[in-house]
């Protein structure tokens, strides 16, 4: 079963050690200098998540998986759009380390033919929209 | 930045977009429109294995969302495909995105503080 979703996908190289960044992702204090500024967060399976945003939005979690140094992923549920999971990887590369965010969003069973539905060519940019929504 | 809310995002609801297209029907009467804008809920059904009454439904549900318009042509309404709500919904992701660039420009700043340190 694949499933509808919407996923946002994004990369960044920094310069410091894996270890590093993990503590970045994994320390409340330094979380709340860039997630959000207040967070707290229980570093385990199960653990528990809650961020308070500059506008006053709130949103707790769950953590998923903790892989020391490797990977760290959570649901958390944004306001009025139901739970998403967050996913960091971590890679060692050359100048520090590639941090990756994988997050998919509201997600629905679905059958995986809506990307090879054939389109008319009138609306090939909508099939490029559903494409963008659709992740297998 | 908080990204916008899905429910007013470019005047659509994006969960109710996505839930329309969560079901195949559904999916497949959208192709069926793209291919033949303004066809009958008689026509649609002429191409699908379940009544005209289920394919209402499922019209009705695609309304909802926003995603297709109905007018009337003489006894039955004919319907059209509306593309804006899905343009609603990638507003949505590049704005999650948005917000994911920024958290990583103060992460970028707050590990370089560090190294300063």
């Amino acid at each position: 079963m694949s499933t509808l979703a919407h996923t946002v996908t994004r990369a960044v190289v920094l310069e410091a050690p894996p270890q590093q960044v993990w503590e970045a992702l994994t320390d409340p204090d330094a979380l709340s200098e860039w997630l959000a500024p207040e967070v707290e967060i229980e570093v385990q399976e199960g653990g528990e998540v809650r961020c308070r945003f500059d506008d006053g939005e709130q949103r707790r979690g769950e953590v998923e998986l903790v892989e020391e140094a490797e990977r760290l992923a959570f649901h958390w549920w944004r306001d009025g759009a139901g739970p998403s999971r967050v996913e960091f990887v971590l890679d060692a590369v050359a100048d520090g380390t590639r941090l990756t965010v994988i997050e998919t969003g509201i997600a629905a069973p679905t059958a995986p033919t809506l990307l090879a539905s054939a389109w008319g060519a009138r609306l090939g940019s909508l099939r490029l929209v559903l494409g963008r929504l659709v992740l297998a | 930045m908080t990204a916008p809310d899905p429910t007013t995002a470019a005047g659509a609801d994006v969960g109710a977009v996505f839930a329309a297209l969560a079901d195949p029907t559904r999916r497949h009467l959208v192709e069926a429109l793209a291919a033949e804008p303004g066809a009958t809920a008689t026509g649609l059904a002429a191409e699908l294995p379940i009544s005209r009454q289920a394919v209402a439904k499922h019209l009705k549900l695609l309304d909802e969302a926003g995603l297709v318009s109905r007018r009337r042509r003489g006894r039955e309404a004919c319907f059209e495909l509306q593309t804006h709500p899905l343009a609603g919904a990638v507003a949505w992701i590049d704005a999650v995105g948005a917000e994911w660039d920024e958290s990583f420009g103060r992460l970028r700043a707050a590990l370089g503080r560090r190294a300063d340190a």
